[in-house]
């Protein structure tokens, strides 16, 4: 090392010495006054941080809770993570504190069992996931809304990509999905191609209705593109499971209730934040407001604020 | 000389490289010529059976081709290549024989070498690159620095010693490794080449620095090169190697005069003998009727030297041993060594 | 394998019956078979069943998790290492991200840590280096992406520092001793070749979603990097300076600290460098397992085929890697000079430092009082016509040249991907193996055939027979492209300087761009689909290709091109008959690196629809039920690399022409 870095050294560390110094005698009292955090008005509330999934759905009920939640003076942020097994490792090394919709159907059990997560029930939202068609298949194809009849149809969605059979477009992986058992129990001349992302499927459906190309998906509600869409369900036999493991893939997807999981901190503490997770509860059509808004082009900061603007004595409910 | 009066004295050393190699010394294997040795047991023999004693204030240059086994004995001696058997015997203490770390306070105090590639270290200073040895061995900044001071001043370095050493010329380099050597002061000096990288101009001058030196402070030194003429200018003795052994010691004249085999007389047949060998082996009894000049010169000046006084002697010169004639030397006799060695 | 890289692998024939005849032999005998015994023994498994392995990994991972709080093994192992490290983190997002409690700054504000940054880059380079690196973080929070790039800094910082703890004196080691380089050799090359994707999850097992995955997987990912460079730096220090030291009687540790390490210190700082920067790219796929900061906005945009917030979060990146980069680029030039400064230009550094530092510690009392330091001002945003340019440019090829990307998609799909992937799924799995085989035989010889036939009965013994061969299609298809276009543009930057430069900047950043930035415009380009993976796989590695390729044919000796002009060929003869055969060892060497880069970024085109075994272990991350089988697709994955590199290896080792 030569001389000249030999001082350089010598002089950072002195200076790098000075700064940590400074930090550290600065202290709270050096803390910005003026960039102080939100106004409180409720009860002293924690700190706490959502999980934030994929689809705009989940994004409308986390930034509605998030909206009231600061409001109330709670610290609330937000963080990106894949769904279930991801959100619940990460709910139990602490690192996120509420699911706003799980659609998993039990699969946190163990997570539960031992402590780490708590089922906090209902968001009031019910999932249905189904195979669907875009509207103008359905009206040119009216049978093809029967399961049994997809077989005469399976030419029509030929890609590419399904080598020979019918494209069936499965769900994003972490989705609950029995496309593959569907195809096999029914007998369906039909390829499951996993898209990778709701995305994907949206843009599949999207295309299939403007260009009026043949496709069949995966979707569910709630959700805004349902209705903006006009999007049609094939009907298989009425559903007979509910843990889609033990499904043998003759029957439908199942309606089953979205629900709340809280890390033990939140739903133990009792502050203004657990109580709101708590009794938040709302509808598919509130929450298809909300996500068709942010659809809309608006953030979703904006889309829940108006929400919650429009809906003030629902918002009461929930923090009383 | 017995190797009680030696500065360093060498017995027996082998190195063998590849499997087993304790197992060659003492077998009939360790005769056959190298190559064959590969081939029968996968086993190379870089030093065979070496045996020689320096003398103190000695400069005793190793000699042979490349691959013959001198870099390797070299370091053999030093023990940077562990040797396989043998003893390196100095001051009555046999350094293959030292552990760790007396071998280090050996090559800390005792030797030192200096090396073809010079082996400076380019992140330091000409001065800190000399004082390295001191430094390694706990002498203070200031005793350190005054010292290799001294040695900067010795081999003439003043003026380079906050330079680093890429800023310097292959031979001042080349001096920052002669002071390195120097610094620790030590009583023998390995020398391995240290001047064939240089230009033929800048070694002549290195060499005479060497000779300087040696005369200055009379250090042991123990020199390799591949080139006789420097081995002559250099050695008071040369040992010349070949597949690794040694073939013949002696004096640069006798080493020209009587050439143990056809391979040291290959390597000798192109030096200018007029250069190297002395009166004494030319000179022959006075010739009935041959006239003396009444010039007489010693035996033991060089030929060359004696070439003028011979030629304008105008008669057969007397040499001289002591004092007492020993015969006559004509200008003919001289002209058929110059024309000799001329004829390369 | 490929007809391209056939006939590279040829030797002159030496044998009667030429190679690439044999190779067309097996080829139609396999297509023959598979046809008349399509279907049967393909040991296909649907997407949600498990395999027999699957079903015990799956318990295992389960009564793992369950005794996370019990076992000694976690209890005094796993889980103090993950707090531990998160401790760490959350320790330097305390300085630069994360507001501390009870307040809602972190201990520096942006001016602070703008600041810092200038100050530290200035000491270690020089002053235009700090300007430089400055201007590039006020860049990234220009591009609104502040407190994600400080996120990512803090998990890039940690990981790299600790990587650097670990790697740098393990690499001494491997430097110093032989032996430690023969433990260490076989754990870098398989960390060479290990995919990325595929250690997340383990990671994640054991140590739970989280910064502290994050950063061991980061780890995990560099820390060879700096072994393998700080041992490379040992050991190339020269040997005469090392002799001449032990003639002195230096002890070991005297000649480590005055001699090796000082002389291999520009591969060291290269070795951080390089770390650092792996760190970066890696910090982005680290999101799948809770990494904070860029990682979030470019995931978020792949999931929601965001081009133009991609685009701008992987700008981010890029911003920050050229930072990284310039600044220890310049510490590194510094490194080999030894020329004294005057002692004028050490007083003026020295000056320099004082002003330096006194601002800096300005700074950061500035930005802990006042709002306008301590936030980066979002009035200074230039992410929207950014994002807007991004999207509006991938829009706007998509309708203008959507016919050509659909057809060229449908092209390759139905001429090449989907034959050869019925081919190598529809046989009979014996028959396939047997085929695959024969031809590592005939490419690499008994060793490469032996080591084959381990390895795909490995895999059909991880059940998921079938999803290795669609990846492994996928794998040869992209590879097969890349060689095309990579040789093509490897010879044009070999034989013209102007192209070498035209092209070069684009290399670099392609490097340095992790592969999930450019999967999102080629989900826009091409729609989820096997070849959108595959389109991204080549993207990912025509960089190396090209780099060694050009490397090669500049390499060729000129007398050889001369001889060849006098001779009087043209262009065209001249780089197939003297410069392509010449390079053939380059050649050999960008097929082996164009294949392993491509089956890393194949596999994350699960995310694009890809299929194969890079899907399940996107669903083995987030379904319970399935993380056995995400664990046994990321085995199969390994398994694949390793015999992808083998035959390549034995290859390369086999046909090689002589170093002259």
């Amino acid at each position: 090392m030569t001389g000249k870095t030999k001082v350089g050294f010598k002089l950072s560390a002195i200076a790098g010495a000075a700064a940590l110094l400074l930090t550290a005698c600065g202290g709270a009292g050096v803390d910005a006054g003026s960039t102080a955090s939100a106004a409180s008005t409720g009860a002293p509330c924690g700190s706490y941080t959502i999980a934030m999934h994929a689809w705009v759905g989940y994004t409308a009920s986390a930034q509605v809770l998030t909206n009231v939640g600061k409001s109330l003076g709670c610290d609330i942020k937000q963080v990106k993570l894949d769904e279930a097994k991801t959100s619940y490792d990460a709910m139990e090394s602490g690192t996120v504190d509420l699911i706003v919709e799980d659609w998993g159907g039990g699969r946190w059990k163990d997570w539960v069992d031992r402590g780490a997560v708590v089922d906090l029930g209902s968001d009031g939202n019910v999932g249905q996931i189904g195979m669907y068609v875009p509207k103008w298949m359905a009206e040119k194809y009216p049978d093809i809304t029967d399961a049994a009849n997809l077989n005469k149809y399976a030419d029509l969605f030929k890609t590419p990509e399904s080598k020979g059979k019918g494209a069936w477009l499965e769900g994003p992986p972490g989705y609950t999905t029995i496309g593959e058992k569907l195809i096999s129990a029914n007998k369906l001349n039909y390829t499951a191609i996993n898209v990778g992302s709701e995305q994907a499927l949206i843009d599949a459906f999207t295309k299939g209705t403007e260009n009026k190309t043949p496709v069949i998906g995966y979707w569910w509600t709630p959700h805004y593109l349902l209705a903006k869409l006009g999007l049609v369900r094939v009907n298989f036999p009425k559903s007979t499971w509910t843990d889609a493991a033990k499904a043998d893939g003759t029957t439908d997807y199942p309606a089953s209730d979205l629900e709340k999981l809280a890390s033990k901190k939140l739903a133990t503490s009792g502050d203004a934040f657990s109580k709101l997770v708590t009794n938040w509860k709302w509808t598919n059509d509130d929450q298809n407001a909300v996500a068709s808004d942010i659809d809309g082009g608006m953030t979703p900061e904006a889309a829940a604020q108006k929400w919650i603007d429009a809906h003030a004595d629902v918002v009461a409910s929930w923090t009383k | 000389m017995t190797s009680s009066h030696s500065a360093i004295s060498v017995r027996n050393l082998w190195q063998v490289f590849g499997p087993n190699p304790e197992n060659i010394i003492g077998s009939p294997d360790a005769l056959l010529p190298r190559a064959e040795l590969r081939a029968k047991t996968g086993n190379t023999a870089a030093v065979r059976d070496v045996s020689f004693d320096v003398a103190p204030g000695e400069v005793f240059v190793v000699m042979g081709l490349s691959g013959s086994g001198k870099s390797t004995l070299v370091r053999c001696l030093t023990r940077l290549i562990e040797p396989t058997s043998g003893s390196v015997v100095m001051d009555g203490e046999d350094v293959l024989q030292a552990n760790g770390s007396r071998l280090r306070e050996l090559r800390r105090t005792k030797f030192s070498m200096v090396f073809q590639n010079f082996g400076l270290l380019p992140h330091r200073r000409v001065i800190d690159n000399i004082a390295f040895a001191l430094e390694i061995n706990g002498v203070k900044k200031s005793e350190r620095h005054a010292r290799a001071q001294e040695v900067v001043e010795l081999v003439g370095l003043r003026g380079f010693e906050q330079a680093y050493p890429e800023q310097l010329s292959g031979g001042m380099q080349q001096r920052v490794g002669l002071a390195r050597a120097l610094a620790v002061d030590p009583e023998v000096m390995f020398l391995d080449e240290p001047f064939s990288a240089l230009d033929p101009l800048i070694r002549r001058d290195m060499q005479n620095e060497v000779i300087r030196l040696h005369k200055e402070l009379g250090k042991t030194m123990i020199f390799i090169t591949h080139d006789l003429d420097e081995a002559i200018k250099v050695g008071d003795r040369i040992g010349i190697m070949r597949d690794g052994a040694m073939v013949q010691i002696g004096t640069p004249e006798e080493i020209i005069a009587n050439p143990a085999d056809e391979y040291v007389a290959d390597f000798t047949r192109d030096v200018p003998k007029s250069h190297v060998l002395t009166l004494r082996t030319i000179v022959r009894p006075q010739a009935d009727g041959e006239s003396v000049s009444g010039v007489s010169l010693d035996a033991k000046t060089i030929i060359r030297d004696a070439t003028d006084a011979v030629v304008n002697a105008g008669g057969a010169v007397t040499v001289t041993d002591n004092g007492q004639s020993i015969g006559v030397i004509t200008a003919n006799d001289i002209l058929r060594i110059v024309g000799s060695g001329a004829s390369a | 394998m490929s007809s391209i890289v056939e006939q590279e692998l040829i030797p002159e024939a030496k044998k009667t019956i030429p190679r690439g005849w044999i190779f067309a032999g097996i080829i139609v005998v396999w297509a023959i078979i598979g046809k008349i015994m399509n279907g049967k023994y393909t040991l296909a498994v649907n997407l949600a069943d498990q395999t027999k392995m699957s079903a015990s990994i799956n318990d295992w991972a389960n009564h793992l998790g369950q005794n996370r709080q019990s076992n000694p093994f976690f209890v005094y192992f796993i889980t103090p290492v993950r707090e531990f490290i998160s401790g760490l983190v959350d320790f330097i997002r305390s300085v630069i991200s994360v507001p501390l409690a009870h307040s809602s700054i972190p201990m520096l504000g942006w001016l602070g840590i703008f600041a810092v940054i200038g100050f530290i880059v200035f000491i270690t380079s020089n002053f235009r280096q700090s300007l430089f690196a400055m201007a590039m973080i006020f860049s990234v929070g220009a591009l609104g992406l502040w407190t994600q790039s400080m996120d990512s800094l803090a998990l890039v910082l940690t990981a790299a520092i600790l990587s650097l703890i670990i790697g740098i004196p393990v690499g001494i080691w491997a430097g110093l001793s032989d032996r430690g380089l023969a433990v260490v050799t076989p754990i870098l090359d398989l960390a060479q070749i290990l995919p990325t994707l595929v250690y997340l999850a383990p990671v994640a097992l054991f140590f739970l979603i989280g910064p502290a995955a994050a950063t061991i997987a980061t780890m995990i990912y560099t820390i060879p990097i700096s072994i393998r460079l700080t041992a490379f730096g040992i050991r190339g220090v020269p040997k005469s300076p090392v002799e001449a030291s032990v003639s002195m009687g230096t002890t070991k540790w005297q000649l480590l600290r005055h001699v090796q390490l000082p002389m291999a210190s520009r591969t060291i700082v290269l070795g951080i460098n390089q770390t650092t920067l792996a760190a970066l790219s890696f910090a982005v796929i680290a999101t799948l397992i809770g990494a904070p900061g860029l990682g979030d906005p470019v995931v978020q945009a792949l999931v929601l085929r965001n081009v133009g917030d991609g685009a701008v979060a992987g700008l981010a990146v890029v911003l920050i890697a050229i930072m990284f980069d310039r600044s220890t680029s310049a510490t590194l030039k510094k490194q080999g000079i030894y020329v004294p400064p005057s002692e004028k230009a050490i007083r003026n550094r020295r000056i320099g430092i004082g002003i330096f530092g006194a601002i800096t510690v300005a700074a950061i009392v500035v930005s802990r009082q006042f709002k306008w330091a301590a936030f980066f001002p979002e009035s200074i945003n230039v992410s929207k016509p950014i994002a807007d340019f991004a999207d509006k440019f991938t829009s706007g090829a998509v309708d203008h040249f959507g016919f050509a990307t659909t057809g060229l998609n449908t092209l390759i799909t139905e001429t090449i991907l989907n034959p050869l992937e019925s081919l190598l799924t529809g046989t009979p799995w014996f028959i396939t193996s047997l085929a695959i085989v024969a031809i590592s035989f005939l490419l690499g010889g008994a060793r490469s055939a032996i080591v084959t036939t381990i390895l795909l009965l490995a895999i059909v013994s991880t059940g998921l027979w079938q999803d290795t061969m669609v990846t492994f299609t996928q794998t040869i298809v992209a590879t097969l492209l890349t060689m095309i276009i990579g040789v093509i543009l490897g010879v044009w930057i070999g034989r013209s300087e102007r192209a070498d430069k035209v092209l070069r900047p684009f290399l670099d950043a392609g490097q340095v761009l992790p592969a999930f930035v450019y999967l999102i415009p080629m989900l826009g380009f091409f729609g989820p689909s096997r070849f959108t993976g595959i389109a991204t796989g080549i993207i990912y590695s025509i960089p190396i290709v090209v780099k060694i390729v050009g490397q090669g044919i500049r390499e060729v000796p000129v007398n050889m091109n001369e001889a060849a002009i006098s001779a009087g060929s043209t262009k065209w003869q001249q780089i197939t008959k003297v410069q392509l055969p010449a390079a053939k060892n380059s050649l050999l060497l960008a097929t082996n690196q164009g294949l392993i880069f491509v089956l890393a970024v194949i596999v994350i085109g699960g995310f694009v629809g890809s299929g194969g075994l890079g899907y399940l272990v996107l669903v083995g991350q987030s379904k319970v039920e399935m993380t056995g089988k995400g664990l046994v697709a990321g085995l199969a994955i390994l398994l694949l690399g390793v015999m992808i590199d083998r035959i390549a290896q034995y290859t390369v080792r086999r046909n090689s022409a002589p170093k002259q």
